[in-house]
């Protein structure tokens, strides 16, 4: 395992696809570094009372953590999307499948081996966006809710990353990764119209939608549970995110969505250790 | 034995593959697979090293079930189109395949390891490109890396799937070296190629796939009639003779009898009385009974013999052919 943890960081840092994510990901954070210090007027302009202060640090929390999940989970489908079909494409995985270990081994190992390297860039996106956030807008950060938002942000692209994997064993990289970005885009689609739907109440119709696509790539469920969180859960998360039109979180997902999203992962890498164990390469 | 299969039949939904492969490979000889493209010897070679699974049959690879990893733990393997991962020297490419092949972290990092990657890439010809980024290897450099890969380990037993097909003439040679001395320390190999003149040279046996059936499999002389002897039985015989003249072909026809006539051919004649002859003969009786035919008829037999046969003959004649008998 601790092999492919290295040979995997060996190939994001040396291929191009890691060098362009650095420099994009550089460039959203200081943009969104000089946006929060405009918007925050950090420069001894800033009139609002506390209470502003704090619901515009919260909003602009929403906004960074948005964006930052966005390039996490493009992160995950550039970089996993021909991880089975693609290596048997360009022979890669010839050599690798043909010596003595067991294949589901190989699979798990690929998954960790990229799931390591996932969560260590999440974690510093998340980490850059709530930093950004704390120092110049002035969120109130509580060591308890950003651990448990942090988790789940980390989460959301593993989740991602299992089924990406699993798409990668049965279509080629293109058509894989077509089909998981329309899924993730599904899901991204359907809590931006829930959060839209949300100032008449919710529609039945919609709801049903937003269940189905939730339980089809819980992506965006674990998103928005991740930013109920690390905006302080009941106490806080609601001033912020009830009133922000697609951005709004009318409903969070319960502690039993999250267990259904954990046996998610576990059927699918299961199915793609089978899958993977089966295949003809 | 290597390999025994049994009723080995891998088809793409019915099509293509390999059906009904029942062969031995046995220990310490150089076995060659041959066969037009497409003739399902990829797939069978896929099936032995676990990467495809059979739809049927039985197979054991260094007397181990098929797909079992203890089948490959002593297996060295180079596949036909494959490639290393760009990012990685030669030298991390065997780091990675010696941790693959069972390796510890510690054992990779010894010096002992180290000195067999040093060795191993020397063998292979590749020391000065040991820690160049295989994304710049020719495509020659990169059947040398995948032939370094295979032998790592040392294996008891390799499959080499078109070991030479990017190589320059030097580089065949090289490699058709490397494998004598291989087979001197007693591995056993088997190859897959299209290139007749390396079979012919290193090959103690040999088979004949054609479109997924196995037509012929042994001892690769008999096979090809390296004492004249083809597959079907048949010998092709050869005789110089003097004192020819233009309507001794006519009166040699009328006395041997059709039979007999229909088998020989004169293949070159000229002004000085000079002619070269073959005839296809059942057994060297009766390549003795021309002989002697020959000199009652007042010619001069300078010559005669089996004639040389070689294996691109014979490769043309059992693909045309599309059957062929297996040497007992």
């Amino acid at each position: 395992m601790t092999m492919y943890i290295s040979a995997t960081f060996r190939e994001l840092t040396r291929k191009r696809v890691f060098l362009v994510t650095l420099i994009l990901t550089i460039i959203f954070l200081v943009l969104f570094a000089f946006g929060v210090r405009e918007l925050a007027g950090t420069d001894g302009q800033n009139q609002d009372s506390p209470a502003e202060r704090l619901l515009n640090s919260m909003v602009l929390t929403v906004l960074g953590i948005f964006f930052a999940q966005f390039l996490a989970a493009f992160f995950v489908l550039f970089t996993t999307m021909g991880t089975v079909t693609g290596e048997q494409e360009n022979g890669l995985l010839l050599a690798v499948a043909a010596r003595p270990i067991p294949r589901w081994k190989l699979y798990l190992a690929k998954w960790l081996g990229h799931a390591v390297w996932i969560a260590v860039y999440s974690t510093v996106l998340f980490v850059s966006v709530v930093w950004t956030v704390h120092g110049l807008a002035g969120l109130p950060v509580l060591a308890e809710d950003m651990l448990r938002g942090w988790a789940l942000f980390v989460w959301m692209p593993l989740l991602l990353l299992t089924l990406t994997m699993l798409g990668s064993v049965y279509l080629p990289m293109l058509g894989n990764g077509i089909c998981a970005a329309l899924l993730y885009g599904f899901a991204l689609f359907s809590g931006l119209v829930e959060g839209v739907s949300a100032y008449g109440g919710i529609n039945p119709a919609v709801g049903k939608y937003v269940l189905l696509t939730g339980l089809i790539l819980p992506t965006d469920s674990v998103y928005r549970r991740s930013l109920y969180e690390l905006l302080g859960g009941a106490d806080w998360a609601g001033l912020a995110t009830s009133d922000m039109g697609p951005f709004s979180i009318p409903s969070v997902p319960s502690n039993a969505f999250l267990l259904y999203t954990a046996g998610y992962a576990i059927v699918l890498l299961l199915l793609g250790c089978r899958a993977f164990s089966r295949k003809d390469l | 034995m290597m390999i025994d299969t049994s009723d080995l039949t891998k088809t793409y939904n019915g099509r293509g593959g390999c059906r009904g492969i029942t062969l031995q490979v046995p220990e310490g000889c150089i076995f060659g697979l041959l066969g037009p493209n497409g003739a399902g010897k990829s797939t069978f070679v896929k099936m032995l090293v676990g990467l495809h699974r059979p739809d049927s049959g039985r197979a054991t690879v260094l007397g181990q079930p098929l797909g079992r990893p203890e089948a490959r733990r002593k297996l060295g393997y180079l596949p036909e189109l494959f490639r290393f991962q760009d990012w990685l020297t030669p030298v991390e490419v065997l780091r990675f395949h010696g941790r693959l092949g069972g390796l510890s972290p510690k054992e990779t990092r010894s010096p002992a390891f180290r000195n067999r990657v040093r060795d191993t890439l020397e063998l292979v010809g590749l020391s000065e490109a040991a820690n160049r980024r295989v994304g710049g290897f020719s495509k020659g450099m990169q059947q040398r890396l995948g032939l370094a890969v295979a032998l790592l380990l040392d294996p008891e037993f390799v499959i080499l799937d078109e070991p030479a097909s990017a190589l320059d003439p030097i580089g065949r040679y090289e490699i058709r070296s490397l494998l004598k001395q291989l087979r001197s320390k007693g591995v056993t190999i088997f190859l897959n190629t299209h290139l007749l003149e390396d079979v012919e040279e290193l090959c103690d046996e040999a088979a004949f796939l054609y479109e997924g059936e196995l037509l012929a499999s042994g001892p690769l002389d008999k096979l090809i009639g390296g004492s004249g002897e083809s597959g079907d039985g048949g010998v092709n015989w050869r005789f110089r003779l003097g004192g020819w003249l233009p309507e001794t072909w006519e009166e040699l026809n009328d006395a041997v009898g059709d039979a007999l006539s229909a088998m020989m051919r004169l293949v070159e004649s000229d002004d000085s009385g000079n002619a070269f002859l073959t005839a296809r003969v059942t057994d060297r009786e009766q390549a003795g009974y021309l002989a002697t035919l020959f000199i009652r008829s007042g010619l001069t037999l300078y010559e005669s013999g089996p004639e040389p046969s070689n294996l691109e003959a014979w490769f043309v004649r059992m693909a045309q052919s599309r059957r062929g008998g297996v040497p007992q």
